[in-house]
């Protein structure tokens, strides 16, 4: 009954702004599930509490020197009321236990794609890890290929997220592909998700980390398998590239053979 | 022939050197231990910060009113932020709560002082000491800490500046004051309730005295326990929060979270206590179920800081803790809602009196429902990832600040006659509850739809693109109109604190003790103390003095050829030895019969405040 209400009343209320943002990802949906769900048992209560003391104050509204009506009610009905409060919270619990199993990740799902991201924040931007399946063309072996500020993604996959940080606690979040994470030093938190459609989504910390937290968002840019794989090999050769150079320069400037790894793009 | 003796014998007297001066009125606010001098204390200072915390919020969010604002640089942002919060926590609103109990709960339940006075002052010094240290950072290095300085942020490394250590040492001294203040308060609810007085028959407001004592204990602890730790990281080499070492920086995060959830737990316990005063009160009717409510806020109480871990769901705690606290978090549902029932049922057949102190209450009630209905919703772990840490969410806590401060603008205007022994003004009452009120939903709506679209808490900056900009200046708008609400009432009070109306001892027809007393208290606050038989000691009193009454029979006039005998009239016409608790009826007696000039005049001086 509930979800047939939700499912009639959800679209218009979101397009009236009501809600999040539409969701690109199964474990987002789950979390717009449980908002939409929350927002009507929250409103019904709170509206209800304030609805009734509104008319109680309107209605029994008297004069300073008036005596009440009455000065008693009718006993046990508190117990009453407050075993429906605890069937309430009791079953309101039980659901966002259920959502909550989905609403973390989105690997619950089994697909056969699937991509391991680490994710790295720092004073102010996010570095993004990529995968090493993609060799260089010489064979060598190459730093792990990684970008700053941008993530780009397959469509269709799911993307599972190590999240760490490297300076002060950050926070991961964007908000069309599930809900936030905290970026911990010395802790890796973990989250996933898979893309449903291509496009850019973004979202920004939303935990204060010093005077440039504001400037600290992050872009995900879900794109086709192949134009992802493009993508991870140009950053590759980039990287080798600039590796060559600094390894050059190196060799050119000091006798020490060992290029210095993972220099910035 | 002797001469008559010009010289008396030598008998005793009392010799004196004079009456010793009055001390100064402001040596002797600041120095006295007595409970009311200290609480006025507490109460100046609390509503002080709570105007500059106003104000600086209004900052805050005057820089937010476009996108891509530069009107304050960022580390002037951040730090009017950090200012802003900690004032409106640390510096107001628990030492509001403070001061209200400090004054009223040895009166309700008829105490003739505390029990550990000396402590009681120290314990306001401490605090005063602590907010001292915090302000005076403006003239060195101010904190950039928006809640609180989480590690590592907070370390040498990353903060090398001392503002964090006067955040650290302000905030470690204020909480101080309260962990104190709350070993007086145990003290004196456990050792100095009037004879009759069982727990059963406390008054609301004490229950949520007791609840708040403890919880301030436990809250308390832990904040001192984290500041210390990190005061040892910052300066003496400890590696308590310290990834690198084997810390854990989220143990900071817990500690401090412990506070802050107790504070807020504090901060509803208060409002409603307050609030369940009031009510029955100006209903004219008993409070439904007290049973209930008193059990609900101790419920309230220890739920409250056993969901702690609610404002932590996005990180890396394992399943089972998020689960407990969203338990803990749901199962508020339960006392918070038989809160408000109670309030409804209260009210119901009853003969409501919407004076200010009801009408104050009832916006606050509203209000802290904008923001608990909030927290419901973020309490559900999926909807917290969503919510958490975004404006959204942070104006569910600024809801629930707006109805406190409503419900603590309620109380004042309900005890403040006890306090000064005048009235205070209404029409600005009411029209301030309407602006803050009307002003809040506003800003509550706006804050909400930004934090929807992902607006981060604390940031100076937002950019066009973020789609948040009419949301934004709404919200500004909104919330400069409820600052200003805030300074109408603030106003208010300050003006009716010395030159209001004349009040009468009793102007609410109370049924507690603190109306036993006269107003202002005397410094032993009760000539006498009644025995305590039911929840309402002074409805108990009236009747007994209306039976009394009744039962009086004038004295036969003498017949006037009788035989003298004066003995027995005076007797029946006095007939105080017959009666049960022979010195309880001397004070309210007093107040009926119109003792000063002002009593009668106080009685409908209350109607008409417009002065």
């Amino acid at each position: 009954m509930a979800a047939l209400a939700l499912a009639l009343l959800a679209p218009p209320a979101s397009a009236a702004g009501l809600g999040p943002d539409a969701a690109n990802s199964p474990n987002a949906d789950s979390i717009r599930t449980a908002y939409w769900v929350m927002l009507a048992v929250a409103l019904v209560l709170g509206t209800a509490l304030i609805a009734g003391l509104v008319v109680a104050a309107r209605r029994f509204r008297a004069r300073d020197d008036a005596a009440p009506r009455r000065l008693t009610a009718a006993r046990g009905t508190a117990g009453r009321v407050g075993a429906g409060l605890g069937v309430l919270a009791a079953a309101i619990f039980v659901f966002g236990v259920v959502m909550t199993e989905d609403a973390r990740d989105a690997s619950a799902d089994e697909s056969a794609e699937s991509l391991d991201i680490g994710v790295v924040g720092q004073q102010w931007l996010w570095r993004f890890e990529y995968p090493q399946d993609s060799e260089s063309s010489t064979g060598e072996e190459i730093a792990t290929v990684f970008s700053y500020g941008e993530l780009v993604v397959p469509v269709d996959t799911t993307v599972n997220l190590a999240i760490d940080s490297t300076d002060v606690i950050h926070r991961w979040f964007i908000p069309a592909l599930g809900g936030q994470v905290e970026a911990v030093p010395g802790e890796v938190a973990e989250t996933s998700f898979r893309a449903e459609e291509e496009g850019v989504f973004e979202g920004s910390s939303t935990q204060f980390s010093g005077t440039g937290y504001p400037a600290m968002r992050a872009t995900v840019r879900v794109v086709s398998e192949a134009e992802y794989e493009e993508y991870v090999q140009s950053l590759a050769e980039e990287l080798s590239e600039a590796q060559a150079e600094v390894a050059g320069e190196s060799a050119a400037e000091s006798p020490d053979p060992e290029a210095p790894e993972g220099a910035a793009p | 022939m002797s001469p008559p003796p010009t010289i008396a014998e030598p008998r005793p007297e009392v010799v004196t050197r004079g009456v010793p001066p009055r001390r100064a009125a402001w040596l002797e606010a600041t120095t006295s231990t007595d409970h009311k001098a200290v609480a006025k204390l507490w109460l100046g200072a609390a509503l002080t910060f709570l105007a500059v915390a106003a104000v600086e919020f209004a900052l805050t969010r005057l820089q937010l009113i476009v996108p891509d604002s530069t009107i304050l640089v960022p580390e002037v942002f951040n730090r009017i932020l950090s200012a802003s919060t900690v004032s409106a926590v640390v510096l107001f609103a628990v030492p509001a709560l403070i001061g209200l109990i400090g004054y009223i709960v040895p009166l309700q339940i008829g105490a003739r002082g505390v029990a550990l006075p000396r402590l009681n002052q120290l314990a306001f010094w401490l605090f005063a000491t602590g907010a001292l240290m915090i302000y005076a950072s403006f003239l060195y290095t101010v904190p950039e800490t928006p809640l609180a300085p989480f590690p590592p942020l907070a370390d040498e490394v990353f903060s090398p500046s001392n503002g964090v250590d006067a955040w650290v040492g302000g905030v470690a001294l204020a909480t101080l004051g309260f962990v104190l203040f709350a070993v007086n308060l145990i003290a004196t609810l456990r050792n100095m309730r009037a004879p009759g007085m069982a727990w059963r028959r406390a008054p609301i407001f004490t229950w949520a005295a007791a609840t708040i004592g403890y919880v301030l204990l436990v809250a308390g602890g832990a904040m001192l326990a984290a500041l210390t730790m990190l005061t040892v990281d910052r300066h003496f080499d400890g590696v308590f929060f310290d990834a690198g070492e084997n810390g854990e920086p989220l143990l900071f995060s817990h500690l401090t979270w412990i506070f802050f959830a107790g504070c807020h737990a504090i901060l509803v316990i208060g409002a409603f206590g307050i609030i369940s005063e009031i009510v029955p009160s100006l209903s004219r009717k008993p409070l439904f179920s007290r049973p209930a409510a008193a059990g609900s806020l101790v419920a309230i109480g220890f739920l409250g800081v056993l969901a702690w871990m609610q404002n932590m769901y996005a990180a890396p705690i394992p399943d089972g803790f998020a689960y407990m606290a969203m338990a803990a978090a749901l199962a508020l549902v339960v006392p918070i809602g038989l809160i408000y029932f109670n309030w409804i049922a209260t009210m119901w057949n009853g003969a409501v009196s919407l004076r200010a102190p009801m009408i104050l209450a009832l916006c606050g009630a509203a209000a802290l429902m904008l923001g608990l209905g909030g927290q419901l919703m973020t309490a559900v772990i999926p909807v917290g990832l969503q919510l958490e840490n975004t404006v959204a969410a942070q104006q569910d806590t600024i809801m629930v600040v707006v109805g406190f401060t409503l419900a603590v603008f309620a109380g004042l205007h309900y005890w403040l006659p006890k306090v000064t022994g005048r009235s205070v003004a209404e029409g600005p009452a009411k029209l301030a509850a309407g602006l803050i009120l009307g002003s809040a939903v506003v800003f509550a709506l706006a804050m909400f739809l930004a934090g929807l679209e992902g607006q981060p808490v604390d940031v100076f900056r937002y950019y066009e693109e973020d789609g948040v900009a009419t949301e934004n200046l709404i919200a500004t708008i909104a919330a400069i109109f409820l600052v200003l609400g805030v300074l109408v009432e603030l106003g208010n009070l300050a003006g009716s604190y010395s030159s209001g109306r004349v009040a009468a001892h009793d102007p609410w027809r109370g049924t507690t003790l603190e109306w036993f007393a006269l107003s202002p208290p005397p410094p032993h606050n009760f000539d006498a103390v009644p025995d305590v038989r039911s929840a309402e000691p002074l409805r108990d009193i009236r009747e007994a003095i209306r039976e009394r009454e009744a039962a009086y029979e004038p004295p036969a006039p003498l017949p006037r050829a009788a035989a003298p005998e004066p003995a027995p009239a005076p007797v029946t016409a006095h007939a105080p030895e017959s009666q049960p608790e022979p010195e309880a009826p001397s004070q309210p007696e007093a107040e009926a019969q119109g003792p000063a000039p002002d009593t009668s005049t106080g009685e409908d001086g209350n109607d008409s405040p417009l002065t």
